[in-house]
């Protein structure tokens, strides 16, 4: 009996999210390792520099924030960052680069989108994990678990965004060959404008048009401040909306761009 | 019944490549920052075919004589610069989805399969991608991996295989779906003989049973001369031959084995058969044995004269490898 045309478009992706677990929890010890190392050197750093600040001056109150709660923003940040991240738009670039991605053009799905459904997979069981501990922390913080899982949404929306966006700054891949340092640039600025590096409110406020004209900050600022109750039910919904507009302008964008640029593709070494 | 539908067709196909000149040393460091040089080469010029539902064809040519380049373009994966390429009738690089579930492409250095997964995984995702029914899936890995012995080792991290048993899952992989059209790239390239020649009996049933249309390319000509029966033969971007490989052999020449009662040197034998275009070699194999290549029309001339000549033991006809032959060509 021949699949139907939907059955099938939930199928393969969900078998792609399969794979992509199996794939990431190869080498269950680095995944864990990658994991915590990746969490838990900015949080290191962060919680330095809080301590560096708010004990050598005396002050009371920075950025608008007191010292615990600059504490409270960068423990519960780490549930989020770590959703956000995937280097999966890295892969991409390398695939066009060494010619491999060849073997994902052949197959009667999207490229993109298949990439994307296995690095998905790694995310969601880096998602469910920070789910879990932010569950127990929630419980102990006595913080609302709607909330929680709300702000985890947020952060899954930001990681589609994250990626949809890699993947448009990879095509540029197609005509330079190598486009690693736009990448680079862009998790540079990822990191300042998501909220990862410090929380947002730092900005001075007539700067704050900065990071509102991205989408970065729904990536782990957003997510932190619903997670933290500083969000009314409204104002996530407001930023989600948001987030789906990126979501769907940047869809369209990479759509434009992969389909001018894979004719510059030469699928090298074979 | 044999379908004599036409399933490639190939009409003066020309492609192009533009690349930076990289000149060595700093100087050529520079010149790359400032005031980069741009070379075009010419992949292919020109090349036009068809081949029928059905066919076994080996595509051969020297390394960067477009045979890889080729296959992309029939596969979708690039663009011609010009000309016409139709598979199954789609424009290949329109790269619409019910072409792309129709066709497969094997590359002996690229793999489709994933290095820390077992192949069941991978095969596993192959399914639901190619829309397979599980219960047809089920049946085709098993009679697939027992064809190519491979059935225990499923479950086995691909990077643990040996590069057979890899390419061998590389090949289930790529068939699993049954494709109308199989582009086969270099799929025996580093295996010993025997992994060798099973995938190579493999093909064969494949093509039979299924009547897929196939082509390889392969420098293996133990591939080409025991699969293929035609040959498009590619030099420097050109289609130089297309035919049956047996006929290209029968067009050049062909070699006698003589062994002679007397010890005579090469060089006198050489001049006995001055002006019959012959290259003399001696043989290893036995004392006053020599390998005489000549035109296959000179054959009986040949004999007359060695007969009229010398006393003569032993006599046989070689018909030259494909390898031998191709090589002649490329010399030409």
């Amino acid at each position: 009996m021949k699949t139907l045309p939907m059955q099938w478009m939930l199928e393969w992706r969900l078998a792609a999210i399969r794979n992509g677990m199996k794939d990431a929890l190869a080498y269950r010890w680095d995944f864990l390792i990658d994991f915590f190392t990746q969490a838990f050197v900015p949080v290191g750093m962060q919680l330095i520099l809080w301590h560096a600040i708010f004990s050598q001056n005396g002050t009371q109150l920075f950025a608008g924030m007191r010292h615990t709660d600059l504490l409270a923003y960068t423990w519960t940040s780490i549930l989020f960052s770590q959703v956000r991240g995937g280097n999966y738009d890295f892969t991409l670039i390398e695939m066009i680069r060494t010619g491999s991605l060849s073997q994902s053009l052949l197959k009667p799905v999207g490229p993109v989108e298949f990439i994307f459904w296995r690095g998905f997979g790694e995310k969601i069981l880096t998602a469910a994990f920070c789910l879990i501990v932010g569950i127990i922390a929630t419980y102990f913080a006595d913080r609302s678990l709607v909330n929680l899982f709300l702000a985890m949404m947020m952060a899954i929306l930001g990681n589609i965004i994250h990626y949809l966006f890699g993947a448009i700054l990879a095509a540029v891949a197609f005509h330079w060959e190598n486009a690693f340092a736009i990448l680079l640039m862009k998790n540079m600025v990822v990191s300042l404008l998501s909220g990862e590096a410090v929380p947002l409110t730092v900005f001075p406020v007539k700067y704050a048009w900065i990071w509102e004209s991205t989408p970065f900050y729904l990536y782990v600022f957003g997510p932190t401040q619903m997670a933290l109750g500083k969000w009314s039910m409204q104002t996530w919904a407001h930023h989600m909306t948001i987030g789906m507009v990126w979501c769907m302008a940047f869809a369209v964008l990479l759509q434009v761009v992969w389909k001018k640029s894979i004719r510059q593709y030469q699928g090298i070494g074979g | 019944m044999k379908n004599t539908k036409t399933s490639i067709e190939v009409t003066n196909l020309k492609r192009s490549f533009k690349s930076v000149k990289k000149e060595s040393g700093w100087k050529g460091t520079l010149k790359l920052l400032t005031n980069p040089e741009y070379i075009t080469h010419e992949a292919l010029k020109g090349i036009n075919f068809k081949i029928e539902t059905g066919e076994f064809v080996g595509l051969i040519g020297a390394n960067g004589a477009g045979k890889t380049t080729l296959l992309k373009i029939l596969s979708g994966l690039i663009p011609p610069t010009s000309g016409e390429a139709v598979v199954l009738g789609y424009e290949p690089f329109d790269r619409k989805l019910e072409f792309r579930k129709q066709i497969s492409l094997v590359m002996g250095q690229k793999a489709q399969l994933w290095w820390d997964l077992p192949a069941l995984e991978a095969f596993d995702l192959l399914r639901a991608i190619y829309q397979i029914p599980r219960d047809v899936y089920q049946k085709r890995v098993d009679e697939l991996t027992s064809l190519l012995d491979v059935t225990k080792l499923l479950n086995t991290q691909i990077r643990r295989l040996s590069l057979g048993e890899r390419m061998k899952m590389e090949v289930i992989g790529a068939i699993l779906h049954l494709p109308k059209i199989i582009y086969l790239d270099e799929p025996t390239i580093g295996l010993d003989v025997l992994a060798a020649h099973k995938l190579r009996n493999f093909l064969k049933e494949h093509n039979q049973k299924e009547g897929a249309t196939i082509i390889l390319t392969s420098h293996n000509m133990d591939d080409i001369s025991q699969l293929c029966k035609r040959i498009l033969l590619i030099k420097e971007g050109e289609l130089i031959y297309d035919g049956e490989a047996e006929k290209l052999g029968q067009r050049n020449e062909c070699q006698l084995k003589v062994q002679l009662r007397d010890d005579v040197s090469t060089e006198i034998l050489q001049n006995a058969l001055q002006g019959f275009d012959s290259r003399i070699e001696k043989s290893e194999e036995a004392e006053s044995t020599y390998l005489i290549t000549i035109p296959r029309a000179r054959i009986a001339d040949t004999f007359q004269l060695l007969f009229q000549k010398y006393q003569i033991s032993d006599v046989a006809i070689h018909e030259p490898s494909l390898e031998r032959i191709i090589q002649q060509i490329y010399q030409q």
